[in-house]
């Protein structure tokens, strides 16, 4: 068996893999559900992740261990994990193959030349580790807007899964929508398409992930090099070159992808993968100016600072920022979000959406709700997306945690914000309608809407009364719409009695519910009242999940909306409310 | 030869690489197995984060508990009310390091009496240097507007430098969390921490101002300086959260200015039309005690503030002033 | 599917693999399928409730309830000499007031899925008739507890229960002068006589004999924390097992007790299975506030080994303690030094049992 065969194997073998686990990353048991599937594998296995929150949190996290396995193999074999492991790179690797398969041998050998370019993806890691390492000045971890694992985990989350099952619905029995989905496509898109310039345009130019191999493989042990026999200089090597390493002559260790088609195409058995150093000699490290180093690291220092400057951490908060239940406070989130998707891919009322650009640069793409989407807000008795979460920037809490209850009885439940009720939209409110949705909707026991009856007369409520027989009272005006008034919300008000409700009516008349205890006379004035329950929100009891917002009838600006104050995860940036 | 010369080259060449490879290796090993967090971050600070203010009262002396002195001159009413709870040299030791924590909560002019009243800073600072011996003074606060602006048009930040003292701005790093224990609302709640683990002793200074929350503002409501992070939510609680600054703090001293008290319009005042002259300065070692009688400067009853009858029952001080033996004095 | 991957080669003999090349490459594969095999295991290993999805698993001491509750045809336990007036009535959770009104919530409150109900009238006298009550429980636990709970004063023991045809006994029977009950595995069974008659108890005897056998209920499960009580000295049929609130107070759920007699002397023992160790402190702390709370008062044990709670309680003994994951005691005792050593023979059994099992049972 060939190795590249072998290499395909794996390709196609990882990829797969890659793909099943986004399919099954819905909560339940069936075998295409999550189950116990090890969905987060690839992105424990990027030691990006691993690295960027120990530089940011000094710790390392848990499952993220997984990464020391890859950087240990990097260091003893070199870059195998670009054609191996990843299926971005495989994405690439395959989609270079179909767009450059036709041209001619020189042409191919001259588009994987080496270019200086190649060493834009090292000032890219430089630029994001430096972003994550100095906390005294700000840390914050952006790895994940070029990291190959977490962009396509969010592309194929968050853009070709749905695309893909709206028609069939089979991952979801309803359509899943992901806000700025079109931002996610050009940014994947553009990765794809390049290769159809210069093959694997993305592993050469852009990816950090492949630019900390390079930097780990310097010292591998078997690398890839021209052994003793001798080279016709045939440049065939070349030919399907995946990493633009040139092995025809001094072989760049760094750029060198283990695809090991130069072995496979070498009709001399000159090309080998061994332990000495190619015999036509080999550049070990990148290739890198001073400069570029100097102000990649300086840009990446400055960065974070020069973005906090908003003061969106502090004073200037965004309150529309609400997060998932068990996200960190702002900061400490902003340390671990590795913007992968996860949680907006597993959360089953499809509220965590990707933050747009408009919510600042540093927020792209990390989770916050939008209520008015997906089916329900944030479901009373579900837990998931902190169990996702690959780096704990949503905490793997237990339900009793979120609801407060058992041993956190004392704390409380945890509050993702708190909903304000829009008085100038609310129907009940504003124009006089009963409605109550919200309160009927609000999950929590006791209900953290609380109702207070009003009687409003309604517009042209006023009437003279002709006479008054029983039940039945007459008026001069014959303008009531017959029957309008029996709906139960309506009652009848004279003389300061308390109002009576009306059961039915027509134009000219209406029957109440009861018999007066004081009988209009003729030329009283009586008015017709509807009855309101108009809602208020209990600030103690709310827990900010947003199901009030989706269930408002006012579908466009919803009447009551939720705001991230009170929000229990900064509680002495956002506190609302004390419990009195 | 060569052949050979090249194999043992080749080897050495091969070791030297492992030796590389096996050090990379081995250091990330190494820094993985330090970092290694199988917990994960947590909801709140972890217990062992959180810190406790110190207590800086010393030992009661009975009849030296409260003194009440009037007069007009503040310079001349604070001697004499230090000295007859036994002078400054019983507050601080020679060598010592005091804080003094005046009102600097406003940026507003001295004259509108909103703020501690800077001469009175200044000359407690002098006390403290002359008769106290004191090695280091600094005056600090937590204030609502602008530090630096607070600081300077008050006059307090130049009275208490020209008296020698440091004053030491509110600056992030110099907060901490902290849970009070027994405190049902200050739990997990940032508060001025730093500067006053460097110090021994620590003296509070406030004005006497109605206050249209609280009812009054005086020495007790004058640590709510010390509270960082949204303070104004716990206005939703008040009294409590007086009650509850009382469990926390215990000062050396308190001194509670009422030579010009704001009786109206409080906290923020604006017009000298809203102060009263009543020419009493108190000094207090019960912070309970000295705002109870201040609250009848204010023409108040202590049954008309609650959180004097809810600190009284934390156990912060006694309701019953007049049961202290309060040392009376007039100066001209 | 080679032919896709692979493009014309510029020459025309292919390269030779090298056996080396084909060894590395099998096992590279090789390591693949053992990474496949890896996650296809762990993809088994889950526990749903870290999603907040919890299984129908009830509480610590009870089974998992049969999903289905069988149909029962009632028309073949019609004894001989009598028969069946009417059809036989099926009630679910939903209706089960129509029939047994303000009874109702205690069987409710248990667990309890569907009753059956047929009436059988002798073909001779119309006035002497019975009615059958099949109550299905859910589990044998919920039938025993019904059945213990609701045991009448005046309660007759009834020797095994003979079902001539099978074999089978009931474990659980009483009768009082003209009704008859039983309980048998999730089972519980009420036969009401129209009067108190010799034929009639024959005749309900015959239907419950015949119960076992047509009920596709495997043996009659023995309650085995019955066992746990110490034997000497218990009044026979005495056992009951509470699932809500023991002696008043709602956090003695799942709860057996005992009665004893020892000459003039009556006591009650029990104990709770609860979730772990942690859980049985909280409740035994509970109720022995509980009982402070409404008057009882603290007294030292005459035997100064014991590690329990002794509270004097309007002049009987009352005793809390805690072994492993069970929460125990002796209830409204006349006599101290009895209730002392009662309590430590059943700390002695209890113990065991917690040692033995080893103390954590989370479901």
């Amino acid at each position: 068996m060939k190795i590249v065969t072998a290499r395909r194997i794996s390709q196609i073998f990882f990829f797969s893999l890659f793909v099943w686990f986004c399919v099954v990353s819905t909560v339940g048991s069936k075998p295409w559900q999550i189950r116990g599937w090890p969905v987060n594998l690839f992105l424990q296995l990027d030691p990006l992740a691993a690295i960027g929150t120990i530089l940011t949190t000094h710790t390392l996290y848990a499952s993220l261990l997984w990464a020391l396995p890859t950087v240990i193999l990097t260091i003893v074999f070199g870059r195998f994990f670009c054609s191996w492991v990843c299926p971005f790179g495989s994405l690439h690797h395959f989609t270079g193959f179909l767009g450059n398969r036709n041209k001619p041998t020189p042409q191919k050998i001259q588009l994987n030349k080496y270019r200086k370019a190649q060493c834009v993806k090292y000032f890219v890691l430089i630029v994001f580790l430096a972003m994550a390492a100095f906390p005294s000045l700000g840390a914050s971890l952006q790895i994940g807007l070029l990291d190959p694992i977490p962009l396509l985990t969010r592309s194929f989350n968050l853009l070709l899964l749905p695309v893909f099952d709206s028609s069939v619905n089979f991952v979801s029995a309803t359509a899943r929508f992901y806000e700025g989905a079109w931002l996610i496509f050009a940014v994947f898109l553009s990765a794809v398409l390049l290769n159809l310039i210069i093959p694997r345009f993305y592993c050469r130019f852009v990816c950090p992930l492949g630019a900390l191999f390079g930097l780990l493989g310097r010292f591998a042990l078997w690398r890839i090099g021209k052994n003793s026999s001798p080279c016709a200089d045939c440049k065939l090597c070349e030919r399907n070159c995946e990493g633009g390493c040139e092995p025809a002559g001094r072989i760049r260790i760094s750029e060198c992808v283990l695809c090991f088609n130069c072995l496979d195409y070498c009709r001399d058995d000159v090309i080998a993968y061994q332990t000495k150093p190619s015999s036509a000699g080999e550049v070990t490290g990148p290739d890198l100016s001073r400069r570029g180093f100097v102000l990649s690291l300086i840009g990446g220092v400055f960065a974070v600072p020069a973005l906090r400057l908003s003061g969106k951490l502090s004073g200037n908060w965004n309150h529309k920022v609400i997060r998932p239940p068990g996200a960190l406070a702002e900061e400490q989130f902003l340390e671990r979000c590795i913007k992968c998707g996860q949680c907006m891919r597993i959360c089953p009322t499809n509220v965590i959406q990707p933050a747009g650009i408009e919510t600042g640069l540093e927020n792209l793409w990390t989770p916050v709700l939008n209520n008015r989407i997906g089916s329900s807000g944030c479901q009373l008795n579900c837990v998931a997306c902190g169990q996702v979460c690959p780096t704990s920037a949503i905490r793997p809490i237990t339900l009793d945690e979120k609801l407060g209850i058992g041993k956190f009885a004392d704390a409380g439940p945890i509050k993702l914000g708190t909903a304000f009720i829009d008085r100038n939209r609310c129907l009940p409110w504003a124009f006089g309608r009963p409605c109550i949705v919200c309160q009927e909707n609000c999950p929590v026991s006791p209900k953290a809407i609380y109702t207070r009856e009003d009687f409003n007369t309604i517009r042209n409520g006023l009437m003279t009364v002709k006479q008054a027989q029983g039940k039945i009272i007459e008026t001069v005006e014959s303008t009531m719409p017959a029957d309008r008034f029996a709906t139960g919300d309506y009652y009848c008000v004279f003389a300061g009695e308390k109002p009576l409700k009306i059961t039915a009516n027509s134009e000219d008349s209406i029957e109440i519910a009861e018999n007066p205890a004081k009988k209009p006379t003729e030329g009283d004035t009586i008015a017709i009242q509807i009855r309101l329950q108009r809602p208020y929100i209990d600030i103690e009891k709310c827990i900010g999940c947003g199901v009030c917002e989706h269930e408002c009838p006012v579908s466009g600006r919803k009447a009551v909306r939720v705001s991230a104050e009170g929000q229990t995860r900064s509680a002495d940036k956002t506190f609302l409310s004390l419990k009195i | 030869m060569t052949r050979q010369n090249d194999e043992s080259f080749g080897r050495r060449q091969f070791l030297a690489r492992a030796a590389k490879a096996g050090i990379s290796a081995g250091a990330a090993g190494i820094i993985s197995y330090l970092l290694y967090d199988t917990v994960g971050p947590q909801a709140h600070h972890p217990a062992e984060d959180l810190v406790t203010l110190p207590g800086f009262s010393v030992k009661q002396q009975p009849g030296r508990t409260i003194s009440i002195v009037k007069g007009s001159d503040r310079v001349k009413t604070v001697d004499k009310a230090i000295e007859l709870l036994g002078g400054i040299e019983r507050f601080v030791r020679p060598g010592e390091t005091v804080a003094i924590k005046p009102n600097v909560a406003f940026a507003s002019p001295p004259m509108l009496g909103a703020t501690t009243n800077p001469q009175l800073v200044a000359e407690v600072v002098r006390l403290c240097y002359s008769r106290g011996q004191a090695k280091k003074v600094i005056v600090t606060d937590n204030p609502i507007n602008d530090p630096a602006s607070c600081f300077m048009l008050t006059g307090i930040g130049k009275a208490a430098e020209a008296a020698g003292a440091k004053v030491i701005l509110p600056k992030p790093h110099l907060f901490k969390h902290t849970t009070l224990q027994g405190g049902k609302l200050i739990k997990d709640w940032p508060i001025f921490y730093e500067p006053f683990t460097k110090v021994d002793k620590l003296i509070g200074i406030a004005a006497v101002k109605d206050h249209h929350r609280s009812g009054a503002s005086m020495s007790m409501k004058n640590w709510y300086g010390l509270l960082g992070g949204r303070r104004s939510t716990f206005h939703q609680d008040i009294n409590t959260i007086i009650a509850e600054l009382a469990m926390m703090v215990k000062p050396t001293l308190v001194i509670l200015d009422g030579t010009e008290v704001m009786i109206t319009n409080g906290p923020t005042g604006g017009s000298t039309s809203d102060l009263k002259q009543t020419n009493t300065l108190i000094a207090s070692t019960d912070m309970v005690a000295a705002d109870c009688y201040g609250c009848s400067l204010l023409n108040l009853k202590v049954s008309d503030l609650p959180y004097l009858t809810k600190a009284a029952s934390t156990g912060a001080g006694i309701t019953d002033y007049e049961s202290l033996e309060p040392k009376l004095a007039t100066v001209s | 599917m080679s032919i896709f991957f692979q493009e014309l080669p510029m020459v025309s003999t292919p390269r030779r693999t090298k056996r080396l090349e084909s060894v590395i490459s099998f096992c590279l594969l090789a390591v693949l399928v053992l990474i496949a095999i890896g996650v296809f295991l762990k993809q088994s290993d889950f526990d749903m409730s870290r999603f907040g999805v919890y299984t129908a698993a009830s509480g610590p001491t009870s089974q998992k309830p049969q999903t289905n509750s069988p149909e029962i045809t009632l028309d073949a336990l019609t004894p001989t000499g009598f028969e069946t007036p009417s059809k036989s009535e099926t009630y679910t959770t939903e209706n089960l007031y129509e029939k047994i009104d303000g009874k109702a919530p205690l069987y409710l409150e248990s667990g309890f899925r569907k009753l059956f109900a047929q009436r059988f009238v002798n073909k001779k006298d119309k006035d002497l008739w019975m009615e059958l009550f099949l109550f299905d429980m859910g589990t044998a636990k919920n039938a025993f507890a019904v059945y213990s709970v609701q045991k009448r004063p005046d309660a007759a023991p009834l020797s095994s229960v003979e079902d001539r045809n099978g074999g089978q006994t009931m474990r659980f029977a009483y009768k009082t002068t003209n009704a008859s009950y039983f309980a048998f595995d999730r089972y519980y069974v009420e036969l009401v006589g129209s009067a108190q008659s010799q034929e009639l108890l024959e005749a309900m005897l015959a239907v419950a004999g015949k119960i076992p056998s047509r009920l596709s209920v495997a043996n009659d499960t023995e309650i085995v924390e019955l066992r746990l009580f110490p034997q000497e000295n218990v009044v026979a049929g005495s056992y009951k097992l509470h699932l809500t609130g023991a002696f008043g107070f709602e956090g003695l759920t799942d709860t057996f007790t005992a009665r004893y007699m020892f000459g003039d002397n009556s006591l009650t023992a029990f104990f709770s299975r609860r979730r772990d160790t942690q859980d049985a402190h909280a409740v035994a702390e509970s109720y022995y506030k509980f009982l402070i709370k409404n008057g009882g008062a603290d007294k030292p044990p005459l035997n100064k080994n014991i590690e329990a709670k002794i509270v004097e309680f309007y002049g009987t003994t009352e005793i809390v303690f805690t072994t492993g994951p069970f929460i125990a005691g002796i209830h409204e005792a006349q006599s101290q030094q009895l209730a002392e050593e009662l309590a430590v023979k059943l700390i002695d059994k209890l113990s065991e049992v917690a040692k033995a099992q080893g103390d954590d049972q989370t479901k």
